[in-house]
């Protein structure tokens, strides 16, 4: 579903972010991104949104290599690929059910379907009964809850995650990720970027520690620490 | 068209937020482009008045008559070679008793004047058109030396002095345009920066979910276009007053005309409705171009 060929990226100044790095995620995987700040992993996941180019390398998603798509093409990557960020990144002026319905609008779907799509996805993270309310009405674990569903009303095959749990206390985080984990199992593959000791030693997914833009380990089903496995 | 009817709704949002700069920039439309309707209308004004002016009497003609031994033949012959002349376009004789007649109705609101003047005191003349109002001096010269001839006057250099000084007023007034147009379109493009400043977060999340950025610019180009309709439909009503209000002295002054014709104004009026709405678009797309590079 993505692939990283030998990539690497400079960014001005010299720093490099990310070096030569070689990562296969199947379809339909979950993923965790580990590793001190600056180790790569949101480098990473601009990389795949196409906010950031690649120095050198190719990228490919969902069969394309990204790094050679026209600007003007990058929309269409956008719509395939979820994303869900630490701070939200919600409207405030609009309300749940607007923040999620605008993901759609710019889709230009019909108003009938936007509504159904729309209720559907906010019965999914249970704020059904909030879809009137205005993000600062919620709490951080709501609003990121409506994150994820904008993220997911277009039923997007990728979902990128860049500390979503950041700023959420350790049982609202264990809800967000039971909702990621729904979404996973619908076949959406899942790449998340995290600090979160205990969501990963939880979940036993995938792992990938980066230290210094370099993979230094790569685990199946792998905790947040080397050698923590047993 | 939920699409159309979203990026339709987006604009008049956008509006309704920043109300006040919206005010300001329409505001700011209206003045430039008021002043250079203006401009345009008073440049016209001087056209017309000249054009009027330089379709008249070209060179006027006083003749001797009987009291200087000057007879009547004298005069037609001279109109004859008059209208010979290559320069001269036509030329017409007014007798004795039309001047007393031009006299009369030049004076009709003083007849003391008219009684105490003597009819057989005022000159025959001959009028003179010429082809090209330059001519004039050549005109002069030609006849100064006819012994019929008493005196040359020639307003043909009052008008070419006017005609030039028209054609001042009309690159002074179609400079001044293109100022303010240019200033409309500047005021328009700052007014949507500010706007895409105020919304970048939103920007940046419709980006994030897809958008693209035509779908991004469109509601900012529809309400840069409305700005300058807005602006330049003001400046059209405001100079549609001023128009009237200026027709309305028309005949106080003998000598300048005063009314520009409605073929001339709604023609300009819609000209630049048009460029209001064309300076919006333009000013908008400037104005986004920094923010949506990609």
């Amino acid at each position: 579903m993505i692939r990283l060929q030998d990539v690497t990226k400079v960014y001005k100044g010299g720093t490099v972010a990310v070096k030569d790095m070689v990562l296969d995620i199947p379809k339909g995987e979950f993923i965790f991104l580990v590793g001190a700040s600056g180790s790569g992993k949101s480098t990473i996941i601009r990389m795949i949104l196409r906010e950031e180019d690649a120095t050198r390398g190719k990228i490919w998603v969902a069969g394309k290599d990204i790094t050679t798509l026209p600007s003007w093409k990058v929309p269409y990557l956008r719509r395939t690929v979820g994303t869900v960020f630490q701070d939200f990144k919600l409207l405030p002026n609009k309300t749940v059910a607007e923040n999620v319905a605008f993901a759609l609008e710019v889709l230009g779907r019909s108003r009938s379907v936007i509504d159904k799509q729309v209720h559907q996805v906010l019965d999914l993270v249970g704020l059904s009964e909030k879809h009137d309310r205005s993000p600062n009405q919620l709490s951080g674990g709501e609003q990121q809850r409506v994150s994820v569903a904008r993220a997911f009303v277009n039923r997007p095959p990728i979902m990128l995650c860049d500390e979503p749990t950041g700023n959420l206390d350790p049982s609202t985080s264990v809800g967000i990720m039971r909702r990621l984990d729904r979404i996973n199992r619908t076949g959406t593959t899942v790449v998340m970027a995290t600090h979160d000791h205990a969501i990963v030693d939880a979940m036993r997914r995938r792992v990938v520690e980066l230290e210094d833009g370099r993979i230094v380990r790569d685990e199946s089903t792998g905790r947040y620490e080397e050698g923590a496995n047993s | 068209m939920t699409r159309v009817s979203y990026l339709i709704r987006e604009s008049f949002v956008n509006m309704r937020r920043n109300l006040l700069v919206v005010v300001a920039a329409v505001l700011a439309v209206f003045v430039s482009l008021a002043l250079a309707l203006s401009a345009l209308m008073v440049s016209e004004l001087f056209r017309v008045n000249t054009l009027q002016w330089q379709e008249g009497t070209h060179v006027i003609v006083f003749l001797r008559d009987t009291r200087d031994g000057i007879g009547l033949e004298a005069h037609q012959s001279l109109l004859r070679e008059i209208l010979d002349f290559d320069a001269v376009e036509g030329a017409a004789y007014v007798d004795k008793a039309g001047a007393y007649e031009e006299f009369s109705e030049m004076f009709a609101n003083t007849p003391s004047i008219i009684r105490e003047i003597d009819p057989s005191v005022l000159p025959a003349s001959i009028r003179i058109k010429l082809k090209d109002i330059k001519k004039y001096r050549d005109i002069e010269f030609r006849l100064a030396g006819d012994a019929a001839v008493r005196q040359i006057v020639a307003p043909g250099e009052t008008i070419e002095r006017l005609a030039k000084f028209s054609t001042a007023i009309d690159v002074g007034g179609l400079s001044l345009a293109i100022v303010q147009g240019v200033a409309a379109v500047v005021l328009i493009s700052n007014t949507i920066r500010m706007a895409i400043y105020a919304r970048r977060e939103e920007v940046s999340i419709m980006k994030l979910v897809g958008a693209s950025n035509w779908f991004i610019r469109i509601p900012f180009l529809i309400e840069g276009m409305l700005e300058g309709v807005l602006g330049a439909g003001m400046a059209v009503l405001t100079v549609t007053f001023l128009r009237r209000w200026v027709s309305s002295f028309d005949g106080d002054l003998d000598i300048f005309q005063l009314v520009i014709s409605d073929d001339y104004f709604y023609r300009w009026s819609l000209l630049f409705l048009l460029f209001g709405a064309l300076a919006g678009v333009v000013g908008s797309a400037i104005g986004l171009r920094r923010f949506l590079k990609d």
